[in-house]
């Protein structure tokens, strides 16, 4: 008896000493622009579209285990390896793509941000700065683990979509039947929704950020068992709150066949059903959501750019150490400001380019991955098993057709 | 001096000009001499490993000497591609510095990696940007510099565990400035390069010339008027001028060669035909040698114990353990260092050599060039076998002329 409980504490401890990268990577695949994706597929599609939930959980646990085991084995990074195995050409290219990909994600973050301000009657002009600059000098002044803590503390916000789900009092029976039993008619814009769905949980940035994340985080191969585990905790969790967030949208806009354009329209639009309350929730959600969103991304960029050209970058490092890290964040941070203050702004268009280059990096970064993962000289016993290469193969086919897809349709405008 | 970007992807040709492959890789040893040993050629049913000794001529394409031999990699050899390019620097607390963008080759007198270059324009010359970038940028008015990192900074013994590790802190590191005129002006353009040389006296416009790495020499002999060309040519040592106008088309190179000086075309056709001489009659085993941990100290103890009866002695020779010559160190370096400093530290790596094979004619440019008394005169294995001093060269000239 002792001897197991011995054994459990021990195993608790381990799993709080790895706990972060898979859940912070999931949850923040639910940043601004993902919400503002959700809501509008539940608006229009209610509680049809939650049918896709369960096979996108699978998707992202899958392709984001592979990229932490491999930064977990291999102690190095996606760009890192990009950059040791395909030369400096190859790297410059992705990086290239990452940067502007992210940008855009970046800049439809701050947008969210900055439409969850205008919910609360705040003025962007002055608040949008002043909450970027704090933002960035939080990240600069602290450590590692306190970034991580302030991460949980914002992922912790999501918990208002579950508030807000209960009050929107839905038909939870139905809901949970959606999730596994399909219901309506396959129309292509349906399939278009849960495309853009899927595209914006799986995202370029993700596969980068699990990877650089974990390797900042120093965990051992020892711990790869529980890596995993929690990787697809991530994915459940994340997922989770997506439910919640859709039965929220569906209980209330979709049930009363309103119309919305994006998640501060939601937040508006589910007051008169949910009460003001409800409403409120749903805006501090989106607004912990831009933070999130713009943080991890922009993170993942300077990541990324102290891998491919090798220079020193940790959350653990001063500004000084890791100069041009800190710069890489800083300039992406301030060019989405400057972007989303912009008053004629068509964040369209800006999210047809980002999902546009998502489009195109994705099946490069499954290539990699699927090479990294595979090579005996990277990955020792870890590599790949058959199961997983085919999980990868799937996963990738179905994230490219959406992604291409999504990107058609987009420009239809369906 | 090359660049491992500019070789990478070379058409490799074999005597009789057919095609091999292209270049893809270099097998250097990973000792404080890091030496090129092989060259690996990709050809269409797999890839091939040279002796670098085979390897003739870096111009528009590498040729390989008639009858040239394959071989496996050896134990101790790495990878230029694998082990070098693209790695990450780290210092010596582990901290990350940044990549190697490039590799820095010094081609004479023999093949070996003289550093990396951890720069901008390493990157921009892979993406064949580099004169494109400094045109852009002198129009700022400053130029861009290469990054260098001499090879002297890095723990060679890392390099096999995969590591490229620094030999001091990161804030310690004093990144190279060029070293002379020719490699500040290669960062010009063509234009401005011209315009440069212009001011300079003709003798010295030769020497920085000879300086210049063989894409520059190229393209800068392919925009002169001939005539300067050639005055040019016949100022300049007579083996580069070999090489240089090897670089040119043929074309070009028969307008330019009836424009030299009667003297320097007779010194470039004897050049091509050049026999080898036995160097080994003129060679004296009377050197001095000390270990690379020896302190400066304890050599100059020994020195004043042993040496008493000896004839005069110029250099010290760093001999390791796989007694291999490693280094040198001249008696007035010697006499500046404090007491408690090992020989690695300041012996200079890139050691002057001949072989046995060596004509005298050669070894007596070499020291000419680079302004040495004696030359160790080594076999393959980098073993010291002796030294030829310049007296005994000078007396064998004599004779030959006599």
């Amino acid at each position: 008896m002792k001897y197991w409980l011995n054994n459990w504490k021990r195993r608790v401890l381990i799993a709080l000493a790895i706990v972060g990268p898979g859940i912070i990577t999931a949850v923040a695949d639910n940043d601004a622009a993902g919400v503002s994706t959700y809501s509008m597929a539940a608006a229009t599609f209610g509680y049809q579209i939650f049918i896709i939930l369960i096979p996108m959980t699978v998707l992202l646990a899958v392709t984001q285990e592979i990229g932490a085991r491999i930064a977990i084995v291999a102690e190095k990074g996606l760009a890192d390896l990009i950059r040791e195995r395909y030369g400096v050409r190859i790297a410059l290219l992705m990086y290239g793509l990452l940067f502007l990909v992210n940008l855009a994600v970046v800049i439809m973050n701050v947008a969210g941000l900055k439409s969850a301000l205008i919910l609360f009657g705040l003025n962007p002009y002055i608040f949008l700065p002043a909450i970027i600059v704090g933002l960035f000098l939080f990240v600069v002044l602290n450590s590692y683990s306190i970034v991580e803590r302030f991460f949980f503390i914002l992922i912790a916000f999501y918990i208002t979509y579950i508030a807000s789900a209960f009050l929107a009092k839905p038909d939870w029976g139905l809901a949970v039947q959606s999730l596994v039993i399909p219901t309506g008619s396959i129309t292509p814009r349906f399939l278009y929704t849960a495309i853009a769905v899927i595209g914006t949980t799986i995202t370029a940035w993700g596969q980068f950020f699990i990877n650089s994340y974990v390797k900042d985080k120093h965990l051992t191969v020892e711990q790869l068992k529980y890596s995993r585990a929690e990787v697809y905790l991530g994915a459940i969790v994340t997922d989770t709150l997506t439910f919640f967030l859709m039965v929220a949208v569906a209980a209330t806009i979709f049930a009363n066949k309103l119309t919305i354009t994006d998640a501060a329209g939601a937040a508006l639009a589910i007051t008169p059903f949910a009460g003001q309350f409800a409403g409120l929730l749903f805006g501090v959600g989106l607004l912990f959501a831009g933070l999130l969103g713009c943080v991890i991304v922009a993170l993942t960029t300077a990541y990324a750019f102290s891998e491919f050209f090798g220079y020193s970058g940790s959350l653990d490092e001063h500004f000084r150490q890791s100069r041009l890290f800190y710069t890489t964040l800083l300039v992406q941070l301030v060019i989405g400001t400057i972007v989303a203050l912009m008053p004629n702004i068509s964040l369209f268009k800006i999210t047809l380019a980002a999902n546009f280059i998502n489009g195109a990096i994705l099946p490069i970064i499954f290539f990699f991955l699927y090479q990294f993962a595979n090579n005996e000289a990277i990955m020792g016993t870890h590599v790949n098993n058959k199961a997983q290469n085919w999980m990868l193969a799937v996963s990738s086919i179905i994230i490219i057709t959406s992604v291409m897809v999504g990107i058609v349709g987009q420009m239809m405008g369906w | 001096m090359l660049y491992f970007a500019e070789l990478y992807g070379k058409k490799v040709t074999s005597a009789d000009g057919k095609t091999v492959g292209r270049l893809t890789d270099f097998a250097f040893l990973a000792t404080d001499q890091p030496l090129i040993t092989k060259l690996r050629i990709d050809t269409k049913v797999g890839h091939i490993l040279v002796p670098i000794s085979s390897m003739k001529a870096v111009n528009g394409t590498v040729m390989l000497s008639p009858g040239y031999e394959t071989s496996g990699v050896a134990d101790n050899e790495l990878s230029v591609r694998i082990h070098l390019l693209d790695q990450q620097i780290i210092d010596l607390k582990g901290n990350k510095v940044v990549r190697v963008n490039d590799v820095v080759i010094q081609d004479k007198p023999y093949f070996v990696i003289a550093g990396v270059d951890v720069g901008m324009l390493g990157i921009a010359r892979w993406l064949k940007l580099e004169q494109w970038l400094n045109r852009q940028i002198s129009h700022f008015g400053t130029s861009l510099r290469s990054n260098f990192l001499p090879w002297e900074n890095i723990q060679p013994v890392e390099l096999s565990r995969g590591k490229v590790q620094l030999k001091r802190e990161e804030a310690k590191l004093t990144k190279l400035a060029p070293e002379d005129l020719a490699d500040h002006l290669e960062r010009l353009s063509v234009k401005n390069l011209t315009k440069i040389l212009d001011l300079l006296p003709s003798e010295y416009e030769a020497e920085v010339i000879q300086n210049l790495n063989v894409s520059r020499q190229r393209e800068l002999l392919r925009s002169i008027q001939p005539k300067h060309a050639a005055s040019i040519l016949s100022l300049i040592d007579p083996d580069e001028a070999v090489d240089i106008l090897l670089t040119l088309s043929e074309r070009r190179r028969q307008v330019i060669t009836p424009l030299l000086t009667q003297e320097a075309k007779k010194r470039i056709d004897y050049l091509l035909n050049l026999s080898t001489t036995d160097i080994g009659s003129l060679a004296t085993t009377d050197f001095f040698t000390a270990d690379p941990e020896e302190t400066a100290t304890s050599v100059r103890r020994r020195m004043k114990r042993d040496t008493t009866l000896a004839t005069p002695l110029t250099y010290i020779y760093v001999i390791n353990k796989k007694k291999e010559l490693v280094g040198v160190c001249n008696l007035h370096e010697l006499l500046l260092q404090d007491s408690d400093v090992p020989m690695y530290k300041f012996m200079i790596p890139n050691v002057v050599a001949v072989y046995l094979t060596t004509p005298p004619e050669i070894a007596m440019k070499k020291m000419i060039k680079y302004k040495i008394y004696s030359l160790p005169i080594i076999n393959d294995r980098r073993g010291l076998l002796g030294i030829v001093t310049i007296d005994d060269l000078v007396e064998n000239m004599q004779e030959k002329l006599a």
